[in-house]
């Protein structure tokens, strides 16, 4: 009897529980699977069936392959990605762009209510992104390389300086004001001394940057170090650090956050100096190829130039973001 | 020759153009291996006293004397544990013992020291919490990592400033257990001299050989009292004697008899 009770446990409730995974898979299935996003998919395909009025190609095709990778994508991540947060965001984000390239299908190819020249459609946006994919290549590494040059020469001078101008200035100084005239000054002033001092334009380039990334980053170190609570200083000073540990092993991390934000500054700055001087004066990079291709009223490469500014430059902020997550982990939420 | 000597020691402070004395000549010693408390209500310059320990501050005239040699500034021959936030927040629990172990010994290696770490981690019951950050942690817990760390840089003198006095009473009593069982030791090495600062006449009584009363307005020395029960010392057995009960009376006696002293002194009627 006893025993007999014992064996027919365990399989009630190992049945119990394959019914609640069950019912969990299903719900779990509709939250990953039944989004919006795969219905807007559906509409940009049915939108394809509407006529064209355009007289010239559509290059409709390249359009369709971009959508089709689009959800392809979509799916494989929404089966992937653990956070429910996560998933959100990258779905809703699928969705925008879904969302703009019916209206812009719309708008273009199908009821042609904008001028073509300047508007071209979607498929040959896409499809000049493919032909132009080597050109556009080589000015994107030509703008990243002189941001990245100038930015962190920036800022591997500006923090090791500006802990130590901190540090000074919690002692009391004159730093913080001088820094905050000098860094008051708009970067793009020092451009006619970048000229006269140097000789390329790749040169003058790194040169405004490093000055438009220095000032944030030293402000924001400074500041930072002046702001750390006086029983972090005490805790190090009863450890007996020497002067080098307490500026790279303690004030270096206390003041992070405020450092990012200097960093962050400079970053946003930098891309809107260094695009706008490349469609002055260079001879290469996205800000050229944009304004290259817009005195020769090809709109379509304008677009494509548009697209890829937004695209490095969302990337990079992931990037930086990143960084600074893993960097600020211990703070706490 | 005691081991730390504290002669005339005056501290004054300047706010607002008003001049305010903390210390006024504050004198007596410790030996060495003795824990000493120094209590008093809030304003008598009990912290004062030992940020001057510490080196944070220095006296307006007077001396303290280790080993003989006046402290100037602050010393790897004392670890500190502070009321709150010793610890660096961007370290885990381990990297904050073992930052503290590379300060005094700067010859050990990264796993040296982090072996170090481990080991005193392990003693305040923290082997689940190593890879914690201070943040993570509770406020006990927080204290449990400063008095490994304080201990792990085996340091001749320890100074805690108040340590369990922001921890709710149930994990207060739990900390003040462990640190007089790390204290006592099991009598196979010399134990350190402590200087601990609070309010709290019963840990006080449990933990120090010494008890110094100091009265504020301006801060001085009251009483020096021996505390005379045996060790090692289990509060439970401790707290039920008639002696303990008759101790901790004349304390609290002492205690508030200077607090009325100190009223009749400035004629207020009541």
């Amino acid at each position: 009897m006893n025993i007999q009770a014992k064996t027919a446990a365990p399989p009630a409730i190992a049945f119990d529980k394959k019914e609640k995974t069950a019912s969990n898979l299903k719900s779990e299935i509709i939250r990953r699977y039944f989004r919006v996003v795969h219905a807007l998919f559906v509409v940009f395909m049915l939108i394809q069936l509407l006529p064209d009025k355009l007289a010239s190609d559509t290059y409709a095709s390249y359009a369709i392959w971009f959508a089709v990778g689009a959800e392809v994508l979509t799916l494989i991540v929404s089966a992937l990605i653990k956070k429910p947060v996560s998933l959100n965001l990258f779905v809703d984000i699928v969705a925008f762009i879904y969302g703009l390239l019916i209206a812009w299908t719309l708008a273009t190819a199908k009821f042609n209510l904008l001028k073509p020249a300047l508007f071209p459609p979607p498929g040959k946006v896409f499809s000049q992104f493919i032909e132009d994919y080597d050109k556009i290549l080589v000015n994107v590494q030509s703008s990243i390389g002189i941001i990245l040059q100038g930015y962190l020469l920036a800022i591997a001078v500006a923090v090791p300086l500006g802990l130590f101008l901190g540090w000074s200035a919690r002692l009391g100084g004159a730093a913080t004001y001088i820094s905050k005239f000098l860094g008051a000054i708009p970067p793009i002033v020092y451009i006619p001394y970048g000229i006269a001092l140097l000789p390329t334009f790749r040169s003058v380039s790194v040169f405004v940057i490093f000055l438009a990334t220095f000032w944030p980053v030293l402000g924001g170190t400074m500041s930072g170090v002046m702001n750390v609570e006086k029983k972090t200083i005490d805790s190090a000073k009863v450890l007996n650090v020497n002067k080098a540990t307490m500026l790279f092993s303690i004030m270096l991390p206390a003041s992070l956050q405020q450092i990012f934000i200097g960093c962050n500054q400079g970053l946003t700055v930098s891309f809107v100096l260094l695009t706008s001087a490349e469609m002055i004066g260079a001879q290469s990079g996205l800000g050229y190829y944009i304004k290259n291709y817009s005195d020769f009223g090809d709109y379509t490469r304008t677009i494509v130039g548009l697209i890829v500014v937004g695209i490095v430059i969302v990337i990079i902020s992931f990037i930086f973001n990143s960084i600074q997550k893993f960097l600020l982990r211990w703070k706490p939420a | 020759m005691s081991k730390i000597e504290i002669k005339n020691l005056t501290v004054d402070y300047v706010e607002k153009r008003k001049s305010f004395t903390a210390l006024k000549d504050v004198s007596f010693s410790i030996e060495e291996g003795e824990f000493v408390s120094v209590i008093g209500s809030s304003g008598c310059g009990k912290s004062t006293l030992l940020s001057i320990l510490e080196g944070i501050n220095s006296p307006t005239s007077g001396e303290i004397l280790i080993d003989g040699e006046p402290i100037k500034g602050t010393g790897t021959d004392r670890g500190v544990v502070f009321q709150h936030y010793s610890l660096f927040p961007w370290m885990t629990a381990r990297k904050n013992v073992a930052f503290g172990v590379k300060q005094v010994n700067k010859n050990a290696s990264r796993s040296e020291r982090l072996k170090i770490a481990d080991e005193f981690l392990d003693k305040v019951g923290l082997e689940q919490f190593k890879n914690k950050y201070p943040s993570q942690l509770s406020g006990g817990m927080q204290q449990r990592v400063a008095i490994a760390r304080a201990l792990a840089m085996d340091t001749d003198v320890l100074l805690m400033d108040e340590p369990f006095g922001a921890i709710d009473a149930k994990n207060r009593t739990i900390l003040q257990e462990l640190l007089l069982e790390l204290w006592e030791g099991d009598g196979t090495k010399a134990r350190k001299t402590v200087v601990f600062v609070t309010h709290d006449i019963d840990e006080a009584i449990l933990l120090s050989d010494k008890i110094v009363m100091m009265t504020a307005n301006p801060g001085r020395v009251y009483r020096e009292i021996e505390v005379p029960f045996e060790r090692p010392r289990n509060r439970a057995q401790l707290v039920q004697t008639k002696e303990y009960n008759k101790f901790r009376n004349k304390l609290l006696s002492l205690f508030y008899s200077d607090i009325a002293e100190k009223i009749g002194g400035e004629e207020v009627v009541l």
